[in-house]
């Protein structure tokens, strides 16, 4: 199932909530970047009957991807929220929690997009590590520069006062804009 | 020269001030969330209290920060983050065998169940059929490593409430499975024994020897263990109606495994969403209704009992034939998404796969459930003592090599 990102709250409570649905458990909550697009997968399942749904929220857009948070249907969620958000800079609009789970405070690339590429991609995998980047990121010839790792070519990354932090960590995210 | 002062590190002859105080604890950067702004923010009377990284009773590297009033939890942030390894991006980064083995670690004292992740997403997406005696080796070693792992869980639960005994000879029972599955898959922990269409080697006869022995002792010795500690007055006192969970705060809080079942909910993914040969084998789903850490410590000592029960009714069915399907060797996926859930010790372990038909997984994500499970300390510490933080966070089971990926 498919839903827009401004209905996604509406659709999840009705299924959370109405008898006839009963979706009461959140399988996971995943964040995916399509390389073109990212992504919010949810899935459920229900407690007594075997049923199951997938509901995707697709269409947002890489530079601001923001969605609104189900922590009030599920506080289970706040967690994979926040990774999704360190994981793919996806904005949970509503939780109260969203900060960085896993990388330090002070990191400011989202590692599991697309363009976020390993140092060593192109010694790994011959040719085929390149396949999600040729449609948007630098050419292939430039994967091999020694600047591959986005965050080491970023200024600054010792903790320090507020002046000192990249805009992007200083700010609550839900703030920004 | 104050107490406070001490050698600096770069230079033993300066002396420097670290002014040792509470504070520490407090980040050095403005607050980036709501939340973080009000647990750090101290009302009179309130300390923060540090508790790990390094810690013998957080399993593995968790820090937990307590806001503490005298010798009462008021609040806690948990702090991960220390293991993490980046493993769904590495599984992007190589193809979908070596998925396995990044896999492996996840779970590590479980791992039979994290490296079937690639596994069964990609038999899934290739819409292939396992070979019934590789499906049937599969769950062996499955139960096999479910019961290892219970086993540890109750020697860890009882070390975290002070009692040296139990881990000593859970230890026993758990190294006999873990020496078992070494001589059938060639590893003691990280197996990397499972393989996209069956599994890398059928049943030999040092392992099924091994399994032979351990199975005429393995019911006795599970009784030692639990007269040891199921009447004990400290160790009953300590959990019972603690941590206590209701069903719809276990469903909230995205729980799964002993947890959820403690609470009465009959979830268990063997049976709500079946895979491999599950629904052919005979077992009860126990569960528990007062939800509280000795409900979670009864519930995992039934569970090895059902799990032994299936090893039994395995053994009795155990199909002759090939173990590996015939697939090539180097493999391309077919592009698609797919969702595969397997009952692990603690729970759902899932995973979510998408490919684009090429080598390698376009996204893997991986869902532990200890992660998940992990979050209900934030609603089940605050209010009891210090020394019930462990003894709570412990009946929850938490594996960190899954909750950091």
């Amino acid at each position: 199932m498919t839903v827009a990102a401004r209905n996604a709250t509406d659709v999840l409570r009705t299924l959370h909530d109405d008898d006839r649905f009963g979706f009461e458990f959140l399988a996971d909550l995943a964040g995916v970047d399509t390389g073109s697009e990212m992504w919010v997968v949810y899935h459920l399942w229900s407690p007594t009957t075997p049923d199951w749904l997938r509901v995707i929220v697709p269409g947002l857009a890489r530079d601001d991807p923001r969605v609104p948070s189900v922590t009030f249907l599920w506080k289970g969620a706040e967690w994979a929220e926040r990774e999704a958000y360190d994981m793919f800079g996806i904005i949970f609009e509503g939780n109260r929690d969203l900060r960085r789970i896993y990388m330090p405070p002070d990191y400011v690339s989202f590692p599991l997009r697309k363009d976020f590429l390993l140092a060593d991609d192109s010694a790994r995998s011959s040719g085929a590590g390149y396949r999600h980047v040729e449609q948007m990121g630098p050419p292939a010839s430039a994967l091999r520069e020694p600047t591959l790792r986005q965050a080491k070519s970023l200024p600054n990354r010792e903790m320090g006062s507020a002046s000192q932090l990249p805009e992007e960590t200083a700010t609550p995210p839900g703030e920004q804009a | 020269m104050t107490d406070s002062t001490v050698r600096s590190l770069d230079d033993p002859n300066v002396w420097v001030d670290t002014p040792a105080t509470i504070y520490d604890a407090v980040p050095p950067y403005p607050p980036r969330s709501e939340r973080e702004a009000e647990f750090y923010d101290l009302r009179d009377g309130e300390m923060l209290l540090n508790l790990g990284p390094q810690h013998p009773s957080t399993h593995g590297v968790l820090r937990v920060v307590l806001k503490i009033d005298g010798e009462r939890v008021v609040d806690l942030d948990p702090v991960l983050g220390y293991l993490h390894r980046g493993v769904e991006k590495l599984c992007e980064n190589g193809d979908w065998h070596i998925a396995i083995s990044q896999c492996d670690p996840l779970e590590y004292v479980a791992s039979m169940f994290s490296e079937a992740m690639p596994v069964l997403a990609a038999e899934k997406l290739l819409d292939l059929e396992v070979p019934r005696r590789a499906e049937y080796i599969r769950v062996l070693a499955w139960e096999l490593n479910r019961i290892a792992s219970h086993a540890l869980f109750m020697g860890w639960l009882a070390l975290d409430l002070g009692g040296l005994t139990p881990i000593l000879w859970s230890f026993i029972e758990r190294d006999e499975i873990v020496d078992m599955l070494a001589a059938l898959t060639g590893q003691r922990m990280l197996f990397n024994y499972l393989r996209i269409g069956g599994v890398n080697g059928d049943l030999n006869h040092d392992f099924l020897s091994r399994l032979g022995d351990w199975m005429a002792h393995a019911g006795d010795q599970i009784e030692e263990t639990q007269r040891l500690l199921n009447q004990n007055e400290i160790f009953v006192r300590r959990t019972r109606d603690m941590g206590v969970l209701d069903r719809d705060a276990a469903l909230r809080l995205c729980m799964s495994g002993p947890p959820l079942r403690a609470t009465g909910v009959p979830f268990d993914v063997r049976r709500a969403h079946p895979y491999s040969v599950y629904p052919e084998l005979e077992f009860d789903i126990p569960t528990r209704t007062e939800g509280d850490s000795y409900a979670r410590y009864m519930l995992h000592i039934d569970e090895i009992r059902e799990s032994m029960h299936i090893i039994d009714q395995v053994l009795n069915d155990m199909p002759d034939g090939p173990i590996m399907a015939k697939i090539p060797r180097l493999i391309r996926i077919p592009p698609g998404r797919a969702f595969i859930a397997i009952e692990s010790p603690r729970g759902e372990y899932a995973c979510y796969a998408m490919s684009d038909g090429s080598d390698q997984p376009f996204r893997m994500r991986i869902h532990d459930p200890s992660f998940f499970n992990l979050q209900a300390v934030g609603e089940l510490v605050p209010g009891n003592l210090i020394a019930d933080t462990m003894a709570v966070m412990a009946s929850l089971d938490p594996i960190m090599g899954g909750i950091d990926k």
